[in-house]
């Protein structure tokens, strides 16, 4: 494929390729990867060194940070994917609709995203998933869903209705964008000048010839989403632990004892550069895919 | 009269991802004094990167001028230093672009970008570059020129604009005035406006200008010399009257067979040339128009021709242009 | 222009009233009863009932929501109900405030002064080793979490580093370089300040120096710069005059826009370094659900991002003057 080979001659996109492949893969096969459970305590062997047993060592609670980084890299892919899906779900139609048929429905539709984006960055995301928390919890409570509130499952919820309810706008803008281009061009008119139905002109005739820079910006996001997700689960509004995420790990160890044993700085740093990496290789992914979509920019 | 500019084996070349791309492929000309020489030729036929490798305003890289001499004046451009071609640029030759909607700096206003090279080459003030600015702007017929110093370019019409280009490009009375296509982005109208503002000011100002264009009708009435170029060679050149009356390449013949004729007594049908310009990347051994060739011999395929006289002052890049002039039938005088 | 300003300051206060809703929705409905939060889990049934009817959270929404919003007009914000109990929130708000600006000014500062130069010369020197470089610290600094920043860098820079050579017995030490706020903020001239605006100012430089860059090597390309150029001006007056001015102009947007992401990461910066700003009195409101103090932290930022974002269109008109004059 033309696609595949422009991205191999583009080193940082190859990178990025391989790490997200590779986060890829820890999160499927997590379960055989990881040497002990995310959650398996050994206080006899608690804030040890990398050793041949452990070899990213161990935090306070002698957990196995290997086998936590492992099973966090599960978490982030699960919330990026579902994220991205209500992503999808909602800026493309809402995005669509908006640039298509314009008028009052534009309106509404782009006033709701210009709510959405009237709060700055993540702190509009830290308050949904903030105040969102309880309700849920209580709720699932209430109708006798004690063992799914213990699980931890729910926190996955929170994590992804804040994320996806406020992140959607972005991509239902650049939806609304391209849709209004494209709807002047000739190919368009012609589909309905000979009457195919609506729905059938945006989802044949549009969106495929808005496809490429949908799929830039989604690769984009998903680096977002991971670091939102680290950033939430780090603020013990996220996942918590021992719920395995890389953000609560990082939080784990930075705040637990960091300052009394400094020594340790590496169990900060393993989980923060893996992080980092994830975000790194989505933005190198992301422009290489752009440059390899749109040759003509470079 | 003297020789005001003498290019010699340009060669110039555009380094890709895709190969090297060759767009000008030794192409010799000149200019005399006053004399104004009209480049002819399809889009991507090596007449603009010609001019802006004369200017050297190539962009290096992707670009590189791999060869040969422009002679200004007896000195060669292309061996001077960064300043020696800056105090020819603007100066003695200064350039009309193409797309007025995009040549002028849009946060600049018209005065600022036309007292530039005032100030720079002839070292006026700014009180005398702006009395300047506004001689110019009025020699270029642009009403309440006074008014207009302050405006911004997204204030005037295509017309004006390309209009104030030209202004800007005598500002200090160039010797040689070179217009890449200045008319082609304009109505028909206002084409016409363009060009006689550029004649009336060649005969004030007695300067040469090389004039490119796609248009052989846009440079009939204009050119004193023709040129046409094909895949960075210059295939022919004669005067004026030689090329329309006498032409005898046959990429020439197909160039004027396109032009609609108003004077044109049976209904010809324009006959467009079918088939596209070799790849400038995997340039054919032979000759470039090989493919698109009515009169194409076996010889075409495997030697390139050189320039070769014709007439009076008139080179031919063809091996069977005698061939051409029996068989082409009459051409009608202008 | 003028009517696009109106327009804005009209849409203003809709956007005002709505954001406002939303944030007043998600404080009642979400952290539960913030009677319940004041009082903790084991509080008397009947004196809860009795404190929400004297905070009248038995209203109806859209009652409690006016009674707000009148206390608000009036410079009313509530009162804090947990970590600064009964203090109210807008003095709470002013007290914190300063060290925040001061903050993110040096942030904002130093981003632009590093930022700027660094994507002016990575888009000359395009596709220079230069570049390349330029392109990595731009990567970082987008990518690098502040969460993992804070530790690792603090770590470096506020440490003392105690190095042995086995052989040779000798011990020496370095740093600690940048000393740490522990409790005592001293404003805008002390070397404290210096590491958390730093942190914060990664993101700033990462975005200023790709938006640069980018503007830089698509204005080279214009036509005007080679008709600037075909004038015969210097190199420098073509890149000082002719491009950077329209490089330049997007700058100002993407620096409105900015704010939002400064504020987030304030939020996270000024709770590890103990920085006294809103951006950790929202960290512990967040954390506590104390309710008001989330209410008018959440309308403040978003008021004055959106002024902001006014303020950086209107900026954008008169830089440039195609808009300025539509």
């Amino acid at each position: 494929m033309q696609l595949a080979g422009r991205i191999a001659r583009n080193p940082p996109a190859l990178l990025g390729a391989l790490v997200i492949l590779m986060v890829a893969l820890m999160a499927i096969f997590a379960p055989a990867l990881a040497p002990y459970a995310y959650d398996q305590q050994n206080l006899n062997a608690a804030r040890q060194a990398p050793s041949p047993a452990h070899w990213l060592g161990t935090d306070d609670l002698g957990r196995d940070m290997l086998s936590r980084v492992i099973w966090g890299a599960r978490s982030a892919v699960f919330v990026i994917v579902m994220v991205t899906i209500i992503d999808l779900a909602l800026g493309l139609p809402l995005g669509a609709a908006a640039g298509y048929w314009g008028g009052w429905v534009d309106t509404l539709i782009m006033r709701v995203v210009d709510v959405l984006f009237a709060f700055p960055g993540l702190l509009f995301v830290f308050l949904v998933a903030a105040t969102l928390k309880p309700g849920i919890l209580n709720w699932a409570k209430a109708i006798g869903l004690n063992d799914l509130v213990r699980s931890g499952y729910l926190d996955y919820a929170v994590v992804i209705i804040a994320l996806g309810g406020v992140g959607w706008g972005g991509l239902a803008r650049m939806v609304r964008g391209q849709v209004l281009m494209l709807k002047e061009r000739e190919f368009v008119i012609g589909a309905r000048a000979l009457g195919v139905p609506t729905w059938r002109v945006i989802a044949r005739h549009i969106l495929p010839n808005a496809i490429t820079p949908i799929i830039v910006a989604l690769s984009m996001g998903m680096g977002d989403i991971a670091l939102s997700e680290g950033y939430l689960s780090f603020l013990g509004i996220g996942l918590q632990p021992p719920a395995p995420s890389w953000g609560n790990i990082l939080a784990d160890n930075a705040g637990r004892y960091w300052r009394t044993f400094p020594q340790m700085i590496w169990l900060v740093f393993i989980p923060g550069l893996v992080l980092a990496a994830v975000v790194f290789a989505f933005n190198f992914f992301g422009d290489g895919l752009n440059e390899a979509l749109n040759p003509e920019i470079e | 009269m003297a020789t005001l500019l003498e290019v010699k084996d340009l060669r110039t070349e555009f380094h890709t991802q895709d190969g090297v791309v060759h767009a000008v492929n030794g192409v010799s000309f000149a200019v005399d004094e006053g004399e104004t020489l009209g480049l002819v030729g399809e889009s991507g036929c090596g007449k603009s990167v010609s001019v802006l490798s004369v200017m050297r305003l190539i962009p290096i890289p992707p670009g590189k001028i791999a060869g040969g001499q422009v002679l200004f004046q007896g000195r060669d451009l292309l061996a001077v230093d960064d300043e020696e071609i800056r105090s020819v640029r603007g100066n003695k030759i200064a350039m009309v672009f193409q797309d007025p909607m995009t040549s002028l700096n849009p946060v600049l206003t018209i005065g600022t970008q036309i007292s530039e090279a005032l100030e720079l080459h002839l070292g006026m003030t700014k009180e005398q570059a702006r009395k300047r600015s506004v001689e110019l702007l009025k020699m270029v017929g642009i009403p309440e020129a006074e008014n207009r110093l302050d405006d911004y370019p997204h204030q005037f019409s295509g017309g004006m604009r390309q209009r104030v280009m030209i202004a800007m490009a005598l500002s200090c009375s160039p010797q040689l005035l070179i217009a890449d296509e200045p008319t082609t982005a304009l109505d028909v109208t206002i084409q016409a406006q363009i060009v006689d503002i550029v004649k009336r000011l060649k005969r004030e100002l007695g300067m040469a200008v090389i004039w490119i264009t796609h248009d052989l009708g846009v440079i009939a009435g204009l050119a004193d010399r023709i040129n046409v170029m094909y895949a960075g060679f210059v295939i022919e050149s004669a005067s004026n009257k030689e090329i329309f009356a006498n032409p005898v390449h046959p990429y020439t013949l197909g160039l004027l067979g396109s032009i609609p004729r108003l004077d044109e007594a049976h209904k010809a049908k324009l006959t467009p040339i079918e088939g596209l310009p070799p790849d400038l990347i995997e340039m054919p051994k032979g000759c470039p128009f090989y493919d698109r060739c009515r009169f194409r011999a076996e010889r075409c395929a495997s030697e390139n021709p050189p320039l070769e006289l014709a007439g009076v002052r008139h080179w031919v890049a063809c091996w069977n242009w005698q061939d051409v002039q029996k068989k082409r039938g009459p051409v009608g005088v202008r | 222009m003028a009517a696009f300003v109106i327009r804005r300051l009209v849409w203003l206060p809709i956007l005002l009233f709505f954001v406002s809703v939303i944030t007043f929705a998600l404080g009642l409905y979400g952290p539960g009863d913030p009677v319940q939060v004041m009082l903790g889990m084991h509080a008397n049934p009947e004196t809860i009932e009795r404190l929400r009817h004297e905070y009248g959270f038995d209203q109806p929404f859209y009652i409690q929501y006016l009674n707000y919003v009148a206390n608000a007009l009036q410079g009313n914000f509530g009162y804090s109900l947990v970590k600064y109990r009964d203090q109210p929130v807008g003095v709470l708000i002013a007290e914190k405030l300063p060290a925040t600006i001061q903050l993110n000014l040096v942030a904002i500062l130093l981003g632009c002064a590093i930022g700027v130069p660094l994507g002016l010369v990575a888009g000359l020197k395009r596709d220079t080793w230069l570049d390349l470089v330029v392109r990595g610290i731009v990567v970082a600094g987008i990518s690098f979490p502040i969460i993992f920043l804070n530790p690792v860098l603090t770590f470096i820079f506020s440490r003392r580093h105690e190095f042995t050579l086995a052989a040779t017995n000798f011990t020496f030490s370095i740093g600690p370089f940048l000393p740490m706020v522990q409790g005592h903020w001293d404003g805008l001239f002390s070397p404290k300040i210096i590491l958390p605006a730093f942190i914060e100012s990664l993101g700033v430089i990462a975005v200023l120096t790709r938006q640069m860059r980018a503007g830089m090597i698509e204005v080279l390309s214009e036509d005007y710069i080679r008709t600037a150029r075909a004038k015969g001006l210097r190199e420098r007056v073509v890149v000082v005059r002719h491009a950077m001015r329209n490089a330049l102009i997007p700058i100002a947007t993407i620096l409105g826009l900015m704010l939002g992401g400064l504020v987030a990461g304030s939020f996270l910066v000024e709770n590890w370094f103990d920085v006294p700003g809103v951006g950790q009195l929202a960290f512990d409101a967040l954390i506590s659900r104390d309710y008001y103090v989330i209410m008018a932290l959440t309308l403040l930022i978003a008021v004055a991002y959106i002024l902001a974002n006014l303020f950086v269109d209107v900026l954008y008109g008169f830089l440039d003057p195609r808009i300025r004059q539509s």
